[in-house]
């Protein structure tokens, strides 16, 4: 399937779901007036790719500075389709990178990671 | 592709319970109502949910846009700090160029004295000559006149000498001070000979002043630095205490005293007996632009000059103290070669 490219705004994040390797990846800020206008199409691809993921390595990278409540409701929601699909077969790693110096962001980690018990959850503490 | 819903689990949920009770319509009166109302519950919950994070959403970019606001405000403080450094450094430039010319015109005040000596001995004895000369021509010459003239001789050539000398003495520690002022280059130079000259630099104020002047340095500190600044640093002190220090017709002692406690730099403390600093002023007193005078044409920025060239070119430290017994003590710490 074809890999969901999308250059960051001022209110969000950059999309790079390179599908053919595995990788997937968000970064930046998330705090967009319309959540559906941006994670409308991350929840397209991502239900799509996950649903043919079976036995794959998928590494999942969060590299998020700040997120609204919408954001993080969808964050949510998908991390409950990752543990699904990854209790349906597929190995998944969520790297969680925050700033070193950034506690909010590392405690938004541990709180997300609390509901999955398929996925390799990481925090990655970056400096 | 449906469209994108945040809580489509939550409705998914939603309907499969509204299902679920639809389903349930045999079932006895106290578990439909059971049921019914932990759907109602739910229901409300998720309502609730939707609400919360529409409003926290509302906040988020409220704080979002206060934030941007916030980084162009501190981008505008920095400029204008920038500016006001640039503006602060011009003034400093300004001051010590002033204080260049307040040198310059004491110079002037101070040679002056042993040239008119000077000129007016030279006058008198051209005078004398010129008599003496009338009376060997008219062969009218007495022995006492000759030995007049020879006491004439005598004292007004002393007096030349010894004013002439003194100039000359004058104009070479102006010199000193002054290339060091406007230069900031580095030599060797020895400190109490360099505190001397310094000294006899800001003699005119000092004299107009009345206080006495002690200094108590240990001859033989060779310093490898910028004497220049440590000849402005000085002269502030002193123009600090000339004007700050003293009531009118009050008269003291200004004092420099230099010790070597440890190889490799050298303490100097410059104190006044005057009236001492205020305790609020105190730890502003090195900051620029503070000043009590500036109706009478304080800058505020001598004793800033002071700090900047200690902890700069001198690679120091200083300190202002005003003991109870009153005065003002500064304590400058430096190495001998920074």
């Amino acid at each position: 399937m074809d890999n969901l490219k999308i250059a960051a705004t001022e209110r969000s994040p950059a999309v790079d779901f390179d599908f053919a390797a595995g990788r997937l990846s968000l970064k930046g800020e998330s705090y967009p007036e319309d959540a559906s206008a941006v994670f409308g199409p991350i929840f397209a691809a991502l239900e799509a790719f996950l649903g043919a993921a079976r036995g794959r390595e998928v590494t999942f990278d969060f590299d998020l500075t700040y997120f609204n409540s919408s954001s993080a409701k969808a964050l949510m929601n998908m991390f409950q389709m990752l543990d699904q699909s990854a209790d349906a077969g597929c190995r998944l790693t969520v790297n969680w990178f925050y700033a070193a110096d950034d506690d909010t962001m590392k405690e938004f980690g541990e709180d997300f990671c609390e509901d999955l018990s398929h996925v390799t959850f990481n925090l990655v503490s970056v400096e | 592709m449906s469209s994108f819903n945040l809580f489509d689990a939550e409705e998914k949920s939603l309907e499969q319970a509204e299902d679920l009770r639809r389903r349930l319509e045999q079932a006895p009166g106290p578990v439909r109502d059971g049921i019914a109302s932990l759907i109602e519950a739910y229901s409300r919950s998720v309502r609730e949910q939707r609400r919360l994070v529409r409003v926290s959403d509302r906040l988020q970019a409220q704080l979002a846009s206060v934030n941007q606001e916030l980084g162009k405000r501190k981008a505008e403080a920095e400029d204008a700090l920038e500016s006001l450094k640039a503006a602060q450094e011009s003034l400093v430039q300004a001051e010590k160029l002033a204080s260049l010319g307040a040198l310059v015109g004491g110079v002037a005040h101070e040679i002056n004295t042993p040239v008119g000596i000077a000129l007016s001995c030279a006058s008198h004895l051209a005078d004398s000559t010129a008599a003496i000369a009338k009376l060997f021509e008219a062969d009218d010459i007495s022995v006492d006149d000759f030995e007049r003239f020879m006491a004439t001789v005598k004292d007004t050539t002393g007096l030349i000498l010894s004013n002439v000398e003194r100039a000359a003495e004058l104009i070479r520690s102006f010199k000193q001070v002054a290339v060091d002022r406007t230069s900031s280059e580095r030599r060797r130079f020895d400190l109490a000979a360099y505190i001397r000259e310094t000294l006899a630099s800001l003699g005119p104020h000092l004299r107009q002043a009345g206080h006495a002047v002690r200094l108590a340095c240990p001859d033989g500190i060779v310093m490898d630095s910028y004497p220049g600044a440590l000849s402005q640093v000085l002269g502030n002190f002193i123009m600090n205490s000339l004007v700050h220090g003293f009531d009118p017709g009050q008269l003291g002692t200004l004092s420099i005293t230099v010790e070597q406690e440890e190889a490799g730099s050298v303490r100097l403390v410059y104190a006044d007996d005057g009236k001492g600093v205020p305790e609020d002023h105190l730890g502003r007193i090195f900051d620029p632009f503070f000043t009590t005078r500036r109706g009478s044409g304080g800058s505020g920025l001598g004793l800033h000059i002071v700090y900047n060239l200690v902890t700069g070119p001198l690679g120091g430290s200083v300190a202002a103290e005003s003991p109870e017994g009153g005065g003002t003590v500064f304590t400058l710490s430096m190495p001998l070669s920074p």
